[in-house]
């Protein structure tokens, strides 16, 4: 594998420097140091894919870029975009042991199963009549945007492998993240910014842990891995100078650092010298570019209110609005983390908490990417990693324990169907039973959105052929494609 | 080329990778091993090999028999016949509905492919196992016509393949490059600007040597085998998994340490990793060293369910021991027969078996959110002054017990009782405060069985006892069951897999000197792998490994003093075009220092680092609010204070879920899984690391005071002492030039800005030396800051 690393080290390296026009040293680093174009200027969103795959995208795309918000924790579908009736006339009687029996159960381990009705009325919204709990009022007014997927599995129960899975399609650790395996496939649209940036909110309740792994670039090139935002002090670390050293020094130090690398180059040959002074260029770039996009001083207040943002916060709100503007300036996966969704006991207090911090932002986010036409090529995808079961739980007042034979997402923008609801759960939304969608085939259908046929998509990895989407049979989800 | 790897870049590349030699093959022989067994590997085994699940027309490509019989009348090979082959026919018809691979299998042969299995069959179609499962065979001393270059029988498998490509070594690097090499390579350290000056006047013939001998004596050489062996293992300070929380582990790294600084001979190594706690009497260390089977990833999550977690670090297990000792991937045999190698799901379940006997129930009953967690068996390793208090407390509990007993006063009763319970508070606080560290504790075994598909909620496979991989022989002991003892026997026995072992870290440790092993992949030695570019030379020294006992020094020391280790590192544009992965070996590697090693350096240039050796993990700086991610429970990190702060990498508090920035941004693993070899990244944020990180600042700083303490009286002087304190090399007058420039420019600056220049020296732990004027500090921080950036600074030539 790893001279196989190399290899593509090398290859994404070449590839990198003929199609950014960066690494050729000296002139084009004066000229960007020289400040001909504004920073701004140079942050508009660019056209051209910089670096990615020759070959990719295998067809044309309907989406340029994914905005995943994960609802870390795993939402309720039972009080979301699932409405069970019959769950409700059952509420506080033994549930069925033909449903449980031999089947994977958390922290209900040994304890008396019982049959929790729901905790909320449900409304049906848009021309389809979706069905939406109360919970999410904003998120009803964008049905006619969304698809609701109320048949999702997945295979663990657990939080951290759960989230391992929803991300890396394997719960074994070291591999790619979708983030990755999308931006070395594609490259990015950005030379300036990450093309894969993770951003996670604060507030709420006791958040779930996220390890770094979620969004690791695994066996790929070390810089396709997220990059993760911070909300407080440097927004990426080692971002800002250091105290006492202005930037105007920085810029000269890194001249000097170049210059010197390139004399020594002349010596010894080294092509990865060549390599280094482009990542020196690209670190300088980000330096000024990173606090660009941060600053929402150039947002409008309406804009401001639409999304409840307020710079500096590092609420789920803020990041909604800078994930827009990471997708106007060309990231090509941006992936939003709510971490408070783990709701064993009062979940009704506690879904007030997370719908109120989430709901209108969402909604925000969507409107303002149609507003500005860019609805149609971001895939926006919003979900868990896994839903909540239909028994009670009480740690305090009613809760559910983790579930995952059946929960609920949605996706919404480039290439999918608004307003409808693609496959059910049984009736007590235990089981999926009706065109059942796993999270290998929501991989695929979000790599075929983006022009990718994921059989096609492998990269060896001790010995393997190894896919986002596994060994494992996984189908596009055709019946939710525009 | 390039329109090959375009079409095909996740197939094409690889082939290209494996066979880039074939134009040089020794006259036009197609090796079987090397030319053929990969393309069938690649190609066809994933339907036509080991896994019987998935089995396409009952017929077996990786086997000789299988592939010689004949299927209806025709043969698949007929030795000789190409046109009478069917596989020939296959491979090369125009039918799509014929043509193999088929179409949807997104594999296809390229023309130079199908041309080596027209040349093979042509040839006999002679067949041999696959390489990694033969014992190493011992070759007579290659014959080379220039007799002065070979230093030891190393040089002589290169230079004679060399002098039949009709190809040059490379000439020897310089002094200077080889003490840096040296020290780099052997410690992990720079040389200091004395050891330099002293090793490149020496001109005796016993110069090299000495130092090669000076720098395995160095307790530092210990720290930089651990490096590698921590990877391997994947050794943290925390569970991975959820909460991520803290447990103890550190005793074992320094045992690790020691094990190399002591030259623990490596089969002995090995056994007590996997099972000290078995050996006869052993010994604390030993005991410590079984640590090795509790450092991998463990969740505390609440609500996880036994089994699962069981058969998770089974597999983890597995995964890791097959990885480290056999290079063998046998975590594809969690859910099935491998697809590539002759593993199959029950090896994996038998190996697993090895492993029941651990206990390791206690933390799963006792699932816990504190940190650091329960993660028992633990032993303590108090300190001296510890025991004594111990004796101290226990003495007198005795006594208060025993006054207990025959009081009877009421008042007497409840003033002992206090007594005893201040006493066992103080006990317990002297446990906490301990250095603990996870130990293996054998058990009565749990019961293993193959788990279908891997999963866990499956309990209709058969239980499996513990037995080694079947089509590597058996293993037998006169108990009724085999032991983790056994297994680790095994290992290292000429009869069992001994030879094999030592072929896998012979091959490891010429990468950590060459930068690339002398076959491609270090952890994977099945079909998939890739064969050794010197296949002689890997077997040599396997066989030399074993017949020194498993000396690890002397093989390092072998290695390091070789002609071919001394070449330069210069590469040309043809050589690079010619053969880009130097597998031909006319020169030697440069390459970016591991994370650690980077770290190490700017803080030994710099007269910062703290060179103790072992003991607790270090918290250095680290970005405020980067372990916001982690809960259960939320924590902060807080740096260390003190001399703590400028220890090696090492002995950096390895964060699974969240490992240091500094040490991500060039490369070093999570350790969730076995790392054999890092890769070498060049990334924008690794650049910002290594500007911006106030451990550099800091180092940068330092080592401007020193420069102006001892660099001399003019700034040419000065600059000549920092340039050559980074470098080992004196500068040429651009690069004084340009450093210089920058010099001026920031004392113009800072002149006008004093107290950006106070921001500058009041930074950081370390104290500004309080003689120097501010300025002059925080305008040549900017020219040791440029220094500790150069490519030269952060490379290994």
């Amino acid at each position: 594998m790893n001279h196989w690393n190399q290899i593509q080290i090398g290859l994404n390296r070449r590839t990198f420097l003929s199609q950014s026009g960066v690494g050729l040293g000296a002139a084009a680093l004066s000229s960007l140091l020289s400040g001909e174009k504004t920073a701004t200027a140079q942050s508009k969103r660019q056209q051209a894919s910089i670096g990615g795959l020759p070959g990719l995208p295998h067809f044309a795309p309907k989406a340029k870029r994914v905005i995943f918000l994960c609802m870390a924790g795993g939402p309720t579908h039972l009080e979301t975009f699932d409405y069970k009736p019959k769950l409700a006339q059952m509420d506080g009687k033994p549930f069925p042991e033909s449903y449980t029996k031999g089947q994977p159960i958390a922290q209900l381990q040994g304890k008396a199963l019982k049959c929790q009705g729901p905790l909320t009325k449900f409304r049906k919204y848009g021309q389809n009549g979706q069905e939406i709990s109360d919970f999410l009022p904003w998120t009803g007014k964008i049905a006619d945007e969304i698809c609701i997927i109320r048949s999702m599995v997945t295979e663990q129960i657990n939080h951290d492998p759960a989230h391992t899975f929803l991300n890396t399609g394997t719960i074994i650790s070291g591999r790619p993240s979708m983030g990755s395996w999308i931006t070395y496939g594609l490259g990015s649209e950005t030379e300036e910014l990450p093309g894969f940036v993770v951003l996670t909110s604060v507030g709420g309740r006791n958040p779930q842990p996220i390890a770094s792994r979620q969004w690791g670039t695994g066996f790929l090139p070390s810089r396709y891995q997220g990059v993760q935002f911070n909300s407080t002090g440097d927004p990426v670390n080692y971002l800002a100078n250091p105290a006492g050293i202005g930037a105007q020094q920085q810029k000269e130090l890194i001249e000097t650092v170049q210059k010197l690398d390139q004399f020594r180059n002349q010596r010894v040959a080294n092509p990865e010298i060549e390599t280094r002074i482009a990542a020196y260029e690209m670190a300088f770039k980000m330096q000024t570019s990173v606090p660009e996009l941060m600053d929402l001083s150039g947002e409008s207040k309406q804009t401001l209110e639409l999304y409840g943002a307020e710079p500096g916060s590092g609420t789920y709100a803020t990041n909604c609005l800078l994930a827009r503007r990471l997708a106007e300036r060309g990231s090509r996966f941006i992936h939003l983390y709510h971490r408070g969704w783990d709701h064993h006991g009062d979940l009704v207090r506690y879904m007030n908490t997370c719908c109120g911090l989430t709901d209108k932002p969402t909604w925000a986010l969507i409107n303002d990417l149609k507003q500005r036409g860019m609805l149609d090529e971001t895939l926006v995808i919003w979900g868990g990693e896994f839903g909540r079961t239909p028994m009670f739980q009480g740690k305090g007042g009613a809760g559910r324990d983790h579930h995952i034979k059946g929960f609920s997402m949605w996706m919404a923008g480039g290439g999918i169907k608004g307003g409808i609801t693609h496959g059910a759960t049984d009736e007590l939304g235990y089981n999926s039973v009706e065109n059942i969608v796993n999270v290998r085939d929501l991989h695929a259908t979000m790599l075929h959105l983006l022009g990718i046929n994921h059989q096609r998509f492998s990269v060896e990895f001790q010995g393997l052929d190894t896919r986002l989407t596994g060994v494992e049979e996984s189908h596009v989800i055709k019946n939710i494609l525009t | 080329m390039s329109q090959v790897m375009i079409r095909h870049f996740g197939i094409g590349l690889v082939v290209f990778l494996l066979l880039p030699n074939q134009a040089d093959a020794e006259e036009n022989k197609v090796s079987f091993n090397r030319d053929i067994r990969p393309i069938l590997s690649r190609n066809c085994f994933q339907c036509h090999g080991p896994d019987s699940t998935h089995r396409e027309a009952d017929l077996r490509l990786d086997l000789e028999e299988s592939v010689k019989r004949t299927s209806g009348d025709e043969l698949i090979i007929r030795p000789g016949q190409p046109d009478q082959s069917l596989l020939f026919d296959r491979v090369t018809s125009k039918d799509p509905d014929l043509v193999m691979p088929p179409g949807d299998s997104g594999k296809s042969l390229k023309p130079s492919e199908i041309q080596l299995i027209k040349q093979w069959i042509e040839q006999g179609a002679p067949w041999s196992k696959h390489w990694a499962y033969l014992k190493p065979k011992s070759t007579s001393l290659p014959k080379v016509k220039n007799q002065n270059w070979p230093l030891n029988w190393i040089d002589h498998f290169i230079l004679a393949r060399l002098e039949q490509q009709k190809l040059q070594p490379a000439e020897d690097a310089d002094k200077i490059t080889l003490i840096r090499r040296l020290s780099f390579d052997l410690t992990g350290l720079p040389p200091t600007p004395e050891e330099v000056n002293q090793f490149v006047k020496d001109q005796s013939r016993q110069a090299y040597e000495q130092l090669v001998d000076r720098l395995l004596a160095s307790p530092h050489y210990g720290e930089r085998m651990a490096m590698y062996w921590l990877d391997l293992v994947r050794f943290a300070d925390t569970v991975g998994y959820h909460g991520d929380q803290d447990h103890h582990i550190s005793p074992y790294r320094d045992y690790v340490i020691r094990a190399f600084n002591e030259n623990l001979p490596f089969d002995q190594f090995t056994r007590e990793q996997l099972a000290g706690d078995l050996l006869p009497n052993s010994t604390l260390q030993q005991k410590i060293a079984t640590g090795y089977n509790r450092v991998l990833q463990t969740s505390h999550e609440g609500g996880v369910q036994r089994k699962e977690y069981l058969a998770i670090y089974a597999a983890d297990r597995i995964r890791n021991f097959s990885g480290v000792w056999m290079g063998a991937t046998m975590g594809c045999c969690q859910c099935h027969d491998h697809k590539y190698d002759p593993y199959t799901i029950k090896d994996f379940y038998s190996l697993v078996s090895f492993f029941a006997d651990i206990d390791e129930d206690q933390h799963l009953r006792r699932g816990s959110d504190r940190i650091p967690t329960v993660r028992a068996p633990e032993i303590f390793l108090y300190k001296d002054s510890e025991k004594k208090q111990i004796s101290e407390i226990e003495s007198n509990m005795k006594t208060t017990e025993l006054a207990l007993k025959s009081a009877t006063a009421e008042k007497d009763l409840k003033q002992l009782k206090q007594e005893l319970d201040k006493l066992k508070k103080n006990r317990a606080a002297i446990d906490r405060g301990a250095t603990k560290t996870m130990i293996t504790v054998s058990i009565k075994p749990r019961d293993i069985r193959i788990l279908p598909r891997g999963n866990w909620l499956d309990e209709s496979g058969p239980l499996v006892q513990p037995a080694i991989p079947e089509f590597l022989g058996s293993l037998k002991n006169d108990q009724s069951r085999l032991s983790r003892l056994d297994l680790a026997n095994w290992l290292s026995d000429k009869n069992g897999y001994g030879l094999l072992t030592a072929r896998v870290f012979a091959n490891r440790f010429w990468y950590l000197f060459f930068g690339r092993g002398i076959a491609p992949v270090l952890d994977d030695f099945g079909g998939q792998g890739g064969p050794p570019h010197y296949p002689e030379l890997l077997d040599q020294l396997a066989l030399k490994f074993y017949a020194d006992q498993w000396d690890v020094k002397q093989m390092v020391k072998f290695i390091v003093m070789s002609r071919a280790y001394r070449q330069s590192s210069l590469e040309s544009a043809a050589q690079r075009k010619r053969d880009p992965f130097n597998q031909m070996l006319n020169r030697q590697a440069r390459f970016r220092l591991p994370a650690e090693m980077i770290r190490d350096n700017a803080l030994a240039i710099s007269g910062l680092l703290v060179t103790d050796i072992g003991g607790p993990s270090v918290k250095p700086y680290q970005p405020a609010g980067y372990y916001r991610h982690l809960n259960f429970p939320k924590r902060k990190y807080v740096s260390h204070t003190d001399e703590r702060q400028w220890r090696r990498g090492l002995y950096v508090h390895w964060q699974r879920q969240f490992l240091h920035p500094m040490l991500k941004a060039f490369d070093a693993p999570s350790r969730e899984e076995c790392t054999a070899q890092r890769p070498q990244s060049n990334t924008p944020i690794a650049a910002m690391t290594l500007l911006n990180d106030p451990t550099f600042i800091e180092a940068a700083r330092k080592f401007a005071e020193d420069v102006l303490q001892h660099g001399g009286r003019s700034d040419t002087e000065k600059i000549r002492y920092a340039f050559s304190k980074a470098t080992s090399r004196a500068p040429e007058k651009i690069e004084s030039d340009a450093l210089m420039n920058l010099l001026n420019s920031n004392r113009r600056v800072y002149q006008s800005k004093p107290k950006d220049a106070h921001a500058i020296t009041n930074s950081g732990l370390a104290k500004t030396k309080q003689n120097l004027d501010a300025v002059e500090i925080a305008s040549w921080t900017e020219v040791t800051r440029a220094l500790l950036n150069l490519n030269e600074v952060v490379t290994r030539n």
